[in-house]
């Protein structure tokens, strides 16, 4: 039978071929992924509007307090303004900085502390390391999150890292549950057998060998985390227990409690859906991250 | 996930977002309609019971006379117990009167000695405290007893101030170890039904001192059985009982042994041009109180609090949140209420017995008083250039709606002692002077002060705050360089004012009595931190013209020195001073009441009455 021209492809242009490595097969499957690359591009796209204000190029009048009160949407103020008379444009840019900087905190160091005490309780698991570390776990489980979070950000009050160190103390538990599993799965493994038959030492075997095979779940994890600190930090600022020094969009949906009742929204619409895009692109990318990275789906394809 | 269920899962999380965003809309409106207003009666109300559901926007601290330290401790207390004195329900300025007191007190030719005769048959609600359950009659002893008990540290009293180095020997009782069995000569029962107070100078103030609920009266037996717990139970002989209290509400019932003392409306002060349209005229020649059950709902959110009274019957009163004036009156100048409100509900409004202003603490070398002069003076020319640079009219604009009056110095409207011909300098703002008084007096943002600005949490409070750096960075106060330091309660924030840990205190007065000796004694020397002197200013001409004026009765000289001390104060560039609120209130028509929150307070409540046939055609009877 005779196939069409179009359909005749040369060995060479099969894209098997081309990733055959469990990265390069997770990159080239992640990039078919319609929805993870919209959330990645608009993910990128509030991180340059982040850059930007952190370079002082954009987002620097956040805190002025010259424009008309509750001014409408107009061409002088895109987004019109908060009670104050501050630029609600403004202050909504300079807060895309202030998640990147939370996210980014939160999730860098709860990533990080979360397979450090995942692999150590894996590695040592049926071991007192194991034992303590679990218990330490579900002791912080076991506290309602936002109850726990709250509690540590009162406590430090006065600290502009309050927030960050009682987020990063809550959310590194699910990756280290997470790292544990995997570790204790990689330690039977024979190229782990190996290196202690030849007298690698142990902390060597843990970083070299074994924590790198988790990264596919690390960096799920972080981008998980991410959203999971910009919501919660959403939620501090508006109780009041969050960001101290700046604007977020916890603290303008905490304004607009007192303009909603006067009929004026912007600030409350506004803050809602820079997060809610931010939120929901983030969640799009971390779901496309996680399949192309699933290494079961991966090795099957 | 695949492509399809993406979008799917994203329209679906785009409709929510519109869906919740129209609904959110839609759910603002807060037009009073028929069925909002419609009574649901409570058990009480189908028994055939009067009752007045009031509601305030915030909790009391305590409920013990000796610890009434806010507005809402004090509105509380004076509806469970009794005090000496009172101000008239409708006398408007503020006028005292007697209230337990059989008349008002007799004064020696020297202003020393009060002599003042309590009502005889007058009794305290039945409580366990009492032998036999039976509340006793109260007399002479019980006022001595109360009073001491704002000496006794172990009852962690808060109102010693009021009476502190006025009173013969109370002062020295309380250094020797607030013996109670130990006779005060300056604080006798002369016998059952007279009290004797002696002073060390003349207190003019003396009588508004005794109308606060720091004065009213408990009987020794409930403080020794239930000791601390005396902040949540009340034993009192005022107008109601106290049925049940919580953070929520507290539920007084009609204290059925409370003397029978027919209302005269016109010596209260009616005003008949003013007050009739509230019908206060049916309760004259009636004894309070009216209502059988009078339910205070201590609800500190705004919107809540709106709801609550517009809704239905859950609340018959409100104060007004700043949010909700430009729904509720149709134009502020003149102030013209909405009509679809005014046909619904009462509406009032009055100018505030208080102010808000922000004061520098004097203390810090950096901000105040310093040991270099040339450093002090630089210093003054900052805080006199934060001041210029201050925007009333903005402030009065944004959190005010314009309502809010702004006045030099710490002398409020309200009182007797106000100027108003004093200049308007010192709330005008003038950013080219503030920048040329710091350029003159080699101020740069390099070498400008950090200062902390302190307020309680909150999202208004850090508007506040917001907006003052604002202001002040239009004079090249770099942002960096004020900070916010808020405090989770209110009491946390007075804990550092107390302890002088703030550069900058925003804060509120409201009025103890209509005598501006109760501002000016917020920059007196001698109240430094931990007292009420927050600003620590010293200024020894200014002490020397309060203590002056302290023995002095009202007259025009005692004006001229108040005034002068006020100057004092502005020149010294101690604070941006200052803006009384208008406090605008509604409450249904069913409620015949002329209510306030200010000098009178809690007295108002024993004279509301309820008459539901006043309620507007189509919200009765449902």
């Amino acid at each position: 039978m005779n196939a069409p021209a179009s359909s005749v492809t040369s060995p060479a242009s099969l894209p098997e071929e081309r990733h055959e490595s469990i990265w390069g097969k997770a990159l080239y499957k992640f990039r078919r992924d319609r929805t993870g690359m919209i959330g990645f591009t608009v993910v990128m796209i509030y991180f340059i509007a982040a850059l930007g204000v952190w370079l002082g190029i954009w987002g620097t009048h956040w805190s002025d307090v010259e424009g008309p009160k509750w001014s409408p949407m107009s061409s002088e103020f895109l987004f019109g303004t908060n009670i104050i008379g501050q630029d609600i444009f403004q202050r909504a840019i300079y807060s895309t900085k202030t998640a990147f900087e939370i996210g980014l905190v939160v999730a860098l160091l709860s990533t990080m502390f979360g397979a450090l005490m995942g692999s150590l309780a894996g590695f040592f698991s049926g071991t007192w390391i194991d034992e303590v570390i679990l218990w330490i776990k579900g002791v912080l489980d076991s506290i309602p999150f936002y109850l726990f979070v709250a509690a540590v950000a009162f406590a430090m009050k006065d600290n502009p890292y309050a927030m960050h160190v009682a987020m990063v103390s809550t959310f590194w538990t699910t990756t280290g549950r997470l790292v544990r599993g995997e570790v204790i799965k990689l330690r039977s493994f024979e190229f782990v057998e190996a290196a202690k038959a030849i007298g690698v030492p142990q902390i060597v075997i843990i970083f070299r060998h074994i924590l790198p095979n988790t990264f596919h779940i690390l960096l799920v994890q972080a981008t998980i985390v991410f959203v999971a600190a910009i919501k919660s930090e959403v939620i501090l600022s508006f109780l009041g227990l969050g960001v101290q020094d700046g604007v977020s969009w916890g603290l303008m949906i905490s304004e607009s409690t007192l303009e909603v009742l006067a009929g004026f929204f912007n600030n409350f619409i506004w803050a809602s859906v820079f997060l809610f895009g931010l939120v929901m692109a983030f969640n799009m990318f971390s779901d496309a991250l996680q399949d192309a990275l699933d290494p079961k789906k991966v090795a099957a394809e | 996930m695949n492509v399809t269920d993406s979008r799917s899962a994203t329209h679906v999380w785009l409709v929510s977002l519109v869906a919740s965003l129209v609904l959110t809309a839609c759910g603002n409106d807060t037009s009073p309609t028929s069925a909002d207003s419609v009574a649901k009666p409570s058990r009480a109300e189908r028994e055939g019971l009067k009752v007045y559901r009031h509601s305030m926007d915030g909790a009391p601290s305590s409920i013990d006379p000796v610890q009434a330290r806010n507005v809402y401790s004090n509105t509380v207390i004076l509806n469970a117990y009794d005090t000496l004195y009172a101000f008239k329900y409708l006398a408007r300025p503020y006028e005292v009167k007697a209230n337990l007191a059989v008349d008002m007190p007799d004064i020696s030719d020297d202003g020393l000695v009060y002599r003042i005769k309590i009502k005889q048959g007058v009794y305290f609600v039945d409580d366990p405290a009492f032998e036999g359950g039976t509340g006793r009659e109260l007399t002479a002893e019980d006022f001595v007893y109360s009073l001491k008990r704002q000496f006794d540290p172990s009852q962690r009293p808060a109102g010693a101030w009021l009476w502190q180095g006025h009173i013969v020997g109370l002062d020295e009782w309380k250094s020797d170890g607030s013996d109670y069995s130990q006779e005060i000569e300056g604080l006798k029962a002369l016998d059952r039904y007279t009290i004797q107070i002696t002073l060390i100078k003349p207190y003019p103030q003396l009588v508004f001192t005794l109308a606060q609920g720091y004065a009213a009266i408990v009987p020794r037996e409930a403080v020794e059985k239930y000791g601390r717990e005396m902040g949540s139970h009340a034993v009192g002989s005022g107008p109601f009982k106290v049925v049940s209290y919580d953070s929520a509400s507290i539920v007084f019932e009609k204290n059925k042994k409370f003397r029978q003392e027919p209302v005269d409306i016109y010596f209260e002060g009616y005003n008949e041009a003013t007050q009739k349209e509230t019908g206060v005229e049916a309760i004259n020649g009636r004894s309070p109180p009216f209502v059988d059950r009078l339910e205070i709902h201590f609800i500190n959110q705004n919107p809540a609090r709106w709801s609550a009274f517009t809704k239905g019957n859950e609340t018959q009163f409100l104060l007004v949140p700043n949010e909700q004036v430009d729904t509720v009156f149709s134009s502020k100048n003149p102030i013209t209420p909405n009509p679809e409100y005014a046909s619904k509900y009462h509406m009032g409004w009055y100018q505030e017995a208080g102010l808000v202003f922000m004061t520098f603490n004097m203390s810090f070398p950096t901000i105040g008083y310093n040991d270099d002069p040339e450093q002090e003076r630089k210093n003054k020319a900052l805080r006199c250039a934060m001041i210029k640079a201050f925007d009333w009219e903005r402030r009065n604009e944004s959190f005010y709606f314009n309502l809010g009056r702004v006045f030099p110095g710490i002398i409020p409207p309200v009182t007797p002692e106000f100027d108003p011909d004093l200049s308007t300098d010192s709330i005008t703002r003038d950013l080219d002077g503030a920048r040329k008084l710091l350029a003159d007096n080699g101020w740069t943002p390099e070498n400008l002060p950090t200062l902390s600005y302190g307020s309680q949490a909150g999202v208004s409070q850090r508007l506040f705050f917001e907006q003052f750096r604002g202001f002040m960075v239009k004079i090249g106060y770099p942002t960096k360089k004020l900070k916010l330091k808020q405090y989770a309660t209110f009491g946390d924030y007075s804990k550092a004012m107390a302890n002088s840990e703030l550069e900058l205190v925003f804060k509120g007065w409201g009025l103890d009595f209509p005598d501006a000796q109760n501002t000016l004694q917020l920059f007196y020397g001698p109240n430094a931190s931990p007292g009420s002197n927050d600003a620590n200013y010293k200024n020894p001409e200014y002490d020397r013209l309060f203590q002056e004026a302290s023995v002095m009765q009202p007259s025009p000289e005692r004006t001229a020195l108040y005034r002068r001390m006020n100057e004092m104060a502005i020149a010294d560039c101690i604070g941006i001073m200052s803006l009384s609120r208008t406090r605008i209130m509604m409450w249904h028509k069913d409620v015949i009441a002329v209510p306030d929150r200010e000098i009178v307070g809690g007295f108002f409540m024993k004279y509301v009455d309820i008459d539901k046939s006043l309620l507007p055609a189509g919200s009765k009877g449902k």
